[in-house]
């Protein structure tokens, strides 16, 4: 970036030392105006240096780092009564689907009524839409009363959400859900190697640095403990692509204007997914971190729409 | 006819076949399949180290529990990874199942070795194989109708046939078969047939030392050779009659 924009300078220079561009002020020498091109150009690029060593993508803007963080906040913020209606409206109801079968993926809760349950930790878990599923899994399919759900999300307006309903499952207020106001990048109040699942569903495309919130991962987790992302993906087919990307681009803010009252949050939704990166390319990232993926490191879902990605914590770190 | 482009269009159909390995089942493999046999070079296991490590220790426990996910947790206990770490295997009991197929397919050619001295012809040597590989099943013949049926579950019934497929090639390249004409489809898949069948009745065998599944295997074998004869008789005289036929045409002044 910065060496593109610096080489496009340099052609600049040498085209416009060439070209005297005010004939109507004889007393600038083509000289002196080169000085003066150059210690502009070296300000601006200055001034670019600065921002790019610390931007980052919100939607299809790039922005500070230091923005994003409070961006993405506020959209949180501002949907977070409507999130429920809007997701159905949006995906005509099939985030459930893909939401059941994450949690049925994953099988969370110990087999043996002996033994001592899961640790999990559900991040950008806001409204409990994960953890609510994940526990009456863990009750109802292995018959495990022990398991624990923490409800980790950085917006207090999700987590809100989140309180009032539990109070609706058989959950709230009990010891096996937790709720937990922290930022994915920097778990200091989680305790290193103590978690067993760690799930992250329609969360991880709005942090700030990605890898460094699967770093985090990899430190909360036990030896063996796995990783866990349910995430909107690149669809595989580009007929289907096609249909939806209209349908997204189109359609989802016009229904963000419509139904909550929000265009410029659904517009980054939309552009958030855009954005963020394929299949392989996440599994990459998550074996960056070391982790070590399966042999099908992710599933599909819906064709690529969304897609579920696992990664396992080596017993040894990899040398 | 020169053999060579033959044998090359063969390569090339086999290579499709292994193109199909368990290797595709999963995109995301990173050890790379060879898609030929090779004498010098062993095939890297389909499995990574800590896939090998988990199944095969689940594995060990597949006699009392069965192809469950208790004997897949139980093999990860045994490692010392956590119930949770099952999720290594998207696939749940149907990888277990999958590591079992693989390894003993892999473990023919070292435990099924002909010396030179002994004569034997191929069909000799195929029945061998094929007897060797349904031993293999024994520890586990308990539970093998559990495993059929999941391996007949719908989503599964593709990797399955790919393996007995699999299972198939390497018994025929082992017994020395170096056919490169259509026989090599009609020899896989009877065999495949043949051996399949075997399975199934061995499932339900009681007798000592698998004797009746051997006698089984043994009358199907030789079924398919009388089978295969006649096969045999009846495209020659197809050909001497067809010949005929256009002959007799030409003789009518039929431009053939």
């Amino acid at each position: 970036m910065t060496l593109a924009l610096r080489l496009r300078a340099v052609t600049r220079q040498k085209w416009q030392t060439h070209i005297p561009r005010r004939t109507t002020r004889p007393f600038h020498t083509p000289s002196r105006q080169f000085q003066q091109q150059q210690q502009q150009q070296q300000q601006q690029q200055q001034h670019q240096e600065d921002n790019n060593s610390r931007s980052t993508h919100f939607g299809y803007e790039t922005i500070a780092e230091s923005e994003k963080e409070g961006r993405v906040r506020n959209v949180f913020s501002s949907v977070a009564a409507s999130y429920d209606t809007m997701n159905d409206l949006m995906s005509f109801g099939i985030h459930r689907i893909w939401k059941d079968e994450f949690v049925r993926a994953l099988k969370p809760g110990s087999l043996h009524s002996v033994d001592k349950g899961w640790n999990i930790l559900d991040i950008a878990g806001g409204t409990g839409d994960i953890a609510f599923r994940m526990l009456d899994y863990a009750t109802n399919v292995k018959n495990d009363s022990k398991t624990r759900v923490t409800i980790s999300d950085i917006n207090p307006d999700m987590l809100a959400e989140g309180r009032k309903r539990s109070l609706w499952t058989p959950y709230g207020g009990t010891e096996r859900l937790s709720f937990l106001e922290a930022n994915a990048e920097n778990l200091e109040s989680v305790a290193s190697e103590s978690v067993d699942l760690y799930t992250v569903a329609f969360g991880i495309r709005n942090f700030t640095n990605k890898q460094k919130a699967l770093e985090e991962a990899f430190r909360v987790l036990k030896p063996g403990g796995v990783f866990a992302c349910l995430e909107f993906s690149k669809v595989q087919n580009s007929l289907f692509n096609a249909i939806y990307k209209r349908w997204s681009f189109s359609m989802i803010p016009i229904m963000g204007q419509l139904v909550a009252a929000d265009r410029d949050s659904y517009q980054y939704l939309v552009e958030s997914i855009e954005k963020f990166p394929s299949q392989e390319e996440f599994k990459n990232m998550i074996e960056l971190a070391g982790f070590i993926v399966p042999s099908q490191a992710y599933e599909n879902l819906t064709g690529g729409i969304a897609a579920i990605h696992r990664g396992i914590k080596p017993l040894h770190k990899a040398q | 006819m020169n053999p060579t482009p033959f044998r090359a269009i063969c390569r090339r159909v086999s290579r499709l076949q292994h193109g199909l390995r368990p290797g595709q089942m999963q995109p995301a493999k990173s050890t790379k399949q060879k898609h030929y046999h090779s004498s010098t070079s062993p095939d890297p296991s389909p499995f990574s180290p800590v896939e090998t490590t988990i199944l095969s220790s689940a594995l060990t426990h597949v006699p009392t529990h069965g192809f469950t996910e208790t004997s897949l947790i139980a093999g990860a206990r045994d490692a010392g990874y956590l119930d949770a770490t099952v999720n290594l295997f998207p696939h749940g009991v149907f990888d277990l199942i999958s590591y079992h197929l693989a390894t003993r397919r892999l473990s023919l050619k070292d435990e099924v070795q002909f010396l030179p001295e002994t004569h034997l012809g191929i069909g000799a040597k195929v029945r061998a194989l094929a007897l060797h590989r349904l031993r293999a099943n024994g520890p586990v013949i308990r539970h093998w109708q559990q495993a059929l049926a999941i391996m007949a579950q719908p989503s599964y019934v593709p990797a399955s046939l790919k393996e007995l497929s699999l299972l198939a090639d390497e018994i025929w390249f082992l017994a020395g078969d170096t056919a490169v004409d259509t026989s090599w489809y009609s020899k896989r898949a009877t065999l495949a047939l043949v051996y399949s069948s075997a399975e199934l009745f061995m499932a339900t065998d009681s007798s000592p030392g698998f004797r009746e599944t051997e006698q089984f295997l043994d009358r199907r074998l030789e079924e398919v050779r009388s089978l295969g004869g006649v096969l045999g008789a009846v495209g020659e005289w197809a050909a001497v009659s067809g010949k005929g036929f256009v002959n007799v045409l030409r003789s009518k002044g039929v431009g053939i």
